[in-house]
């Protein structure tokens, strides 16, 4: 094994040709998972949709660039932050219909004309917050499994 | 008919990858193989004869359009099947760690 190999084991992440591919598809897969959440009213896909394909972009920054990468951009406060403000804001769209005397999750304030991007009244707010609530939390989901294997490999 | 038998027939096939396989792994992907055989059969019940999807899209008439109900119960299905999923593999890493084996005829002790 000469110095070259060695350098290329201990940097953490893949081979040079998938960083590169990484660096230039990672932005569009992001992009295309807002475009899922934003159209969740009007074409197929929504919220868990698009929070998947979100969450699937960290993961495969993960995957190419390491860890330490992955969490320098997305680290674990600011998943638990996300989360949290998902729940919350979802929660707090809900609540809102009582505010305006209608039922829970019943606040149609504009629902404005059909099959453009702002109508629908909540349901693409709603989309927003459960897409916020799903990247988050299936990119935590991912990150802990990895952890969990890491700190038991340290404990022997 | 024959859909709904062969829906059945992954569903045994996920089930003879729980009963009789040892690894811990694979016992997992019969899981999801049965999970997803279940998802199916609720999906192709909804389903009729040259049946659009069930989006209302400009300038179309709602009619023909298959039964969307079973569709979101399917999708929460999905939904909780992921959950279910994670939780499984984070118990199988967590077993890995304590026996350093994923054959389960190998992990018998009850502590220690």
């Amino acid at each position: 094994m000469n110095k070259k190999e060695r350098n290329l084991q201990k940097s953490s992440g893949m081979s040079l040709i998938v960083k590169t591919i990484t660096r230039l598809t990672v932005g569009l897969i992001l992009l295309y998972g807002i475009y899922i959440v934003l159209h969740g009213h009007i074409s197929p896909g929504g919220g868990f949709a698009g929070g998947v394909i979100i969450a699937l972009s960290f993961i495969h920054l993960m995957l190419a660039f390491g860890k330490e990468e992955a969490l320098r951009r997305f680290s674990k406060e600011y998943m638990a932050f996300f989360e949290g403000l998902g729940a919350s804001l979802f929660l707090a769209i809900a609540v809102l219909g009582f505010f305006a005397g209608y039922f829970f999750l019943d606040f149609f304030v504009n629902k404005g004309t059909p099959f453009k991007l702002f109508s629908a009244g909540i349901i693409p707010l709603s989309n927003v917050a459960i897409g916020i609530k799903v990247s988050s939390g299936l990119f935590a989901i991912f990150v802990f499994l990895v952890l969990l294997r890491i700190i038991g490999r340290d404990k022997e | 008919m024959r859909v709904y038998f062969l829906c059945f027939l992954l569903f045994a096939v996920g089930l003879y990858c729980i009963l009789r396989k040892r690894n811990l792994i694979k016992i997992i992907i019969g899981t999801i193989i049965c999970e997803y055989a279940v998802n199916l059969f609720l999906i192709l019940i909804a389903y009729r004869m040259e049946g659009r999807a069930p989006i209302y899209s400009s300038g179309q008439n709602i009619e023909n359009m298959v039964d969307p109900l079973p569709q979101a119960l399917v999708l929460t299905s999905i939904v909780i099947g992921l959950a279910v999923t994670a939780l499984l593999v984070a118990l199988a890493i967590r077993i890995y760690d304590k026996y350093k084996t994923f054959d389960i005829t190998k992990i018998n002790q009850l502590k220690g």
